[in-house]
């Protein structure tokens, strides 16, 4: 009698095809609201771990692998930002931290990068981990601005030492939340709104790399998109929205949704996308077309045309839901024509050495036609006349990819990635030349008039004005002498 | 004289804009505080309490050491002397340590344990600590309390206000002193001083601001439930009237600080636009008719401006919101006509002229709100000192010693 097999993504053929054993781990304080997050909204598929030494976090989460670490040295008080002794209590936690990095295939570390226990144990398992042969993603997010110089400092360093290690590296920024009504109206509320975002992207990795189902992405496109910087010219390099809802509702209403997500809503961030990665998971009643619609619609509701990459896995669990989660990423800083909004880039922390990287793949080319307002340098096509010589887009910068890796990174790189031809490149105004000023008169000091009695201290200063300057004179009031 | 039986004897110095000052108090054994004299001289090269010319400034702060020696016949060999400055900063703190004694009862050592913590908490670079001023503990079930001792909690966290400045402007006024071979004892902040004269314990309860007009500087010092929840200094305060009158009507500095102090007012009043002041010739000077109006409109505009950058910093403050108390007012540059009603206009609480609590001793100082810091800087000090286990043994020929050398240092 012929034995018949069930074929398909579930079947045991393609776990052996397809291995993919992702842990997850939570690292200080955010990695462990973030995993809870996971857990309280049942994902406990994922191999869930957390690592803090601050005892209140460890005792708060609902993770049932969580971990206090240097007990003896902070007595669970956390390290308040002290990079050297966590590195130490790290150093001190060999043994307990060495058996987690083992015995899967990628590992995702989530933490806040202005933490020191979250940094330093992250630098640790990136290292363990890839002498375990694991990859490893890193998902982080930048302090809000009001948190301090220091903090900002500290996460700029992490950034750039995390990206010299780790594979991947997705950076979020908590400030574009900060005008979100949740968060003015409980700075709680942002912070937990942040955690959701964070767990909803780590499932969505952890979907991408390892979930086998309509349409496959693999890890070398998260690398391709996540994994390209070195050091910290560039921090924030990843926005993330997520919707859920039944399987039989209007795929315009999920859409509907998904725009409305607190990251999206930021206008400013279309400017800087260039990649999208899309992930759409469902029951076996997912179909093809359904997948297709949704992201088509998604396609036309975004004001800019850029190349979207498309996963779509089946999943058990999910029961009549269906999800999906979008990635947008900034692979090009030259395309970038807005500040980094912490304002960080006046201080780029040193890069470190980044392990050598073979093999460049390179990118689809962004798509030129912008729906929305143009970027700063565009020029209106009206002008495009009067400039004979307009300059070409900045090229996509190379990405290096390590060729050591699986063969299933270099057989499907991108794979679900649109490939249109790339659109007539944007117009670009060369900068102003620069004339050189001819001063038709004597030029004015710097120096303010004199500020009588206290010339000789530390000018007063206050919102820009000089207050040593007499009231009057500043305020434009009229004395009659 | 010097082996006899010393007298609790405390020294309080202001190094100000206007005048530098020293009053010499006895601590009396019922512990209460009589003030014996003050001596004085005028500041010479301090801009906004920092030393501009570090001799000149020295040679002030002998004169008024040496007039304070010569009224109370007291040889001061230590001090307590009076912070301020433009360069200080000040946040609230928190720190929290996990209570792991039997019954987790509260000691002692878990209380130095968190003002150890607080002491090691980073500050900006080239910055050095003034205080740290306890507010309040909070216990695990987030009650609070002053006084945790031999209570139970899990964990115990305390509050602090913290008050900081540039170490290199601190360092060079306590130089000044430490050059004449007088030790500073103890420092504390202007505001926190002037509190100490002005504020009754009931007062810092209800919730109090109190607003220190110096010559060079203004800084303010809020209280509420007893306890400091914040404090500014901002480098603009008297001097600047007058010199916005000397470069708005054309007067010398002199006569500048004479109108401004018998002739001026905060408050505009229409029906003095056209009244005109007759300011005397003097020598290189000729006699000049100058209009009411325009002095006062020029201190006005200045005064509301202080006033209307330190409500802007106050309504920054987290406890501004829930602030129900009375703002007092002192310090030299509040003698101004109108400053009060001015104050009102601005403040959206009771504003009120500080008073000096009741002292023993010297009744002449009593009036003089230029003077609160310093007097309140001596209530400061009875108060370190009476919580300084009192000298013995080697300690007590030293001290001794230390005064004889004093005796012959500023003759």
């Amino acid at each position: 009698m012929i034995e018949f097999t069930p074929d398909g993504p579930f079947s045991e053929k393609a776990d052996q095809l397809f291995p993919g054993r992702v842990r997850v781990l939570g690292l200080g304080q955010t990695g462990a609201a973030v995993c809870d997050q996971l857990v309280l909204h049942g994902r406990p598929a994922q191999d869930l771990w957390v690592f803090d030494s601050d005892q209140l976090t460890i005792e708060g989460s609902v993770v049932p692998n969580r971990h206090l670490l240097g007990r003896n040295l902070v007595h669970g008080l956390g390290c308040a930002g002290d990079i050297g002794l966590a590195r130490e209590i790290v150093a001190l936690e060999e043994t307990l931290l060495t058996p987690v990095s083992r015995g899967c295939d990628f590992l995702i570390l989530v933490l806040g990068l202005a933490g020191s226990t979250g940094v330093a144990l992250a630098e640790r398992f990136i290292e363990l981990g890839h002498e375990a042969g694991a990859k490893v993603i890193v998902v982080g997010v930048q302090p809000f601005a009001f948190e301090g110089v220091s903090r900002r400092e500290r996460s700029v360093q992490a950034i750039a030492d995390l990206r010299a290690e780790a594979d991947s590296v997705l950076v979020l920024a908590h400030d574009r939340i900060a005008e979100n009504p949740a968060t003015i109206k409980n700075i709680r509320h942002g912070f937990h709104l942040m955690h959701q975002l964070m767990a909803q992207t780590t499932q969505a990795l952890s979907q991408v790399v390892c979930k086998r189902g309509l349409i496959q992405l693999s890890f070398a496109d998260v690398r391709s998109l996540y994994g390209r910087y070195a050091g910290s010219e560039v921090l924030e390099n990843c926005w993330a929205a997520h919707v859920e809802g039944d399987i039989h509702d209007r795929a315009d209403d999920l859409i509907a949704q998904l725009m409305a997500c607190p990251l999206l809503c930021d206008e400013s961030i279309w400017k800087r996308v260039d990649h999208a990665i899309v992930a759409v998971s469902g029951t076996r009643d997912l179909g093809l077309s359904d997948v297709q619609e949704m992201v088509s619609l998604f396609k036309e509701r975004m004001p800019v045309n850029i190349p979207i990459a498309t996963s779509a896995s089946l999943d058990e669990e999910s029961h009549e839901n269906v999800r999906m989660t979008v990635l947008l990423a900034m692979t090009a800083p030259a395309r970038m024509s807005v500040p980094e909004i912490a304002a960080a880039l006046e201080h780029p922390a040193p890069a470190k050495k980044a392990r050598p990287k073979a093999e460049t793949v390179p990118l689809p080319p962004v798509k030129a036609k912008a729906k929305p307002e143009p970027i700063v340098a565009e020029i209106p096509p009206k002008k495009a006349k009067s400039n004979p010589k307009p300059t070409s887009p900045p090229a996509p910068a190379p990405v290096t990819v390590e060729t050591h890796t699986v063969a299933e990174e270099e057989l499907i790189p991108l794979a679900a990635m649109e490939t249109e031809p790339p659109a007539p490149a944007p117009i670009l105004v060369p900068m102003r030349p620069s004339r050189r000023f001819q001063a038709k008169q004597e030029e004015m000091s710097f120096e303010g008039p004199p500020r009588g009695r206290f010339e000789k201290t530390h000018e007063t200063m206050y919102r820009g004005e000089n207050l040593d300057q007499p009231t009057f004179r500043r305020r434009g009031l009229k004395i009659r002498v | 004289m010097f082996w006899g039986k010393s007298r609790n004897i405390v020294v309080a110095l202001e190094v100000g804009s206007t005048k530098v000052a020293a009053a010499v108090g006895e601590i009396r054994p019922d512990g209460t505080l009589a003030l014996l004299g003050i001596g004085e001289a005028g500041s010479g090269q301090v801009r906004k309490c920092e030393i501009v010319d570090f001799e000149v400034a020295q040679g002030c702060v002998r004169d008024a050491l040496a007039e304070a020696e010569l009224k109370t016949d007291v040889v001061i060999a230590e001090v307590y002397l009076a912070i301020s400055g433009a360069h200080v900063r000040s946040t609230n703190t928190r720190v929290t340590t996990l209570i792991s004694n039997d019954g987790d009862e509260i000691t002692p050592d878990n209380m130095q344990e968190l003002h150890d913590m607080a002491t090691a908490q980073p500050l900006p670079a080239d910055h050095a600590i003034v205080h740290h001023l306890l507010q309040h503990y909070v216990l695990d079930d987030g009650s609070t309390t002053d006084n945790p001792i031999g209570l139970a909690s899990k964990q115990l966290t305390a509050h602090f206000h913290q008050v900081y400045g540039l170490a290199t402007r601190l360092q060079t006024t306590i130089r000044c002193v430490k050059e004449l071979s007088i030790d500073v004892k103890n420092y504390a902040l202007s505001s926190y001083a002037t509190a100490q004269a002005v504020l009754s314990r009931n007062q810092k309860q209800l919730g109090a601001i109190v607003i220190n007009l110096g010559g060079g500087i203004s800084d303010y010092i809020a209280y509420q439930k007893g306890a400091v929840v914040h404090s500014g200094v901002l480098g603009v305060g008297g001097d600047h009237l007058t010199n916005d009158i000397v470069s708005g009507l054309k007067v010398p500095y002199a006569k500048a600080e004479q109108l401004k102090k018998n002739e001026g007012s905060v408050i505009l009043d229409p029906a003095e636009s056209e009244v005109t002041l007759t300011l005397p010739g003097a020598y290189n000077f000729e006699e000049r008719l100058i209009y009411r109006a325009s002095l006062n409109t020029i201190m006005q505009a200045r005064q509301a401006e202080i006033f209307e950058i330190i409500l802007e910093d106050l309504h920054n403050a987290p406890f501004w919101p829930d602030f129900a108390g009375t703002i007092y007012i002192t310090g030299g540059a509040s003698q101004v006509k109108g400053l009060i009603e001015l104050a009102s206009q601005v403040f959206p609480c009771p504003v009120e002229l500080a008073h000096q609590s009741p002292f023993d001793g010297d009744q002449n100082y009593g009036r003089r709100p230029d003077l609160s810091t310093l007097l309140g800087l001596l209530q400061y000090a009875r108060q370190a000192e009476m919580e300084l286990p009192p000298p013995r043994g080697f300690a007590r020929v030293g001290q001794s010693l230390k005064r004889a050398l004093a005796s012959m240092r500023l003759i």
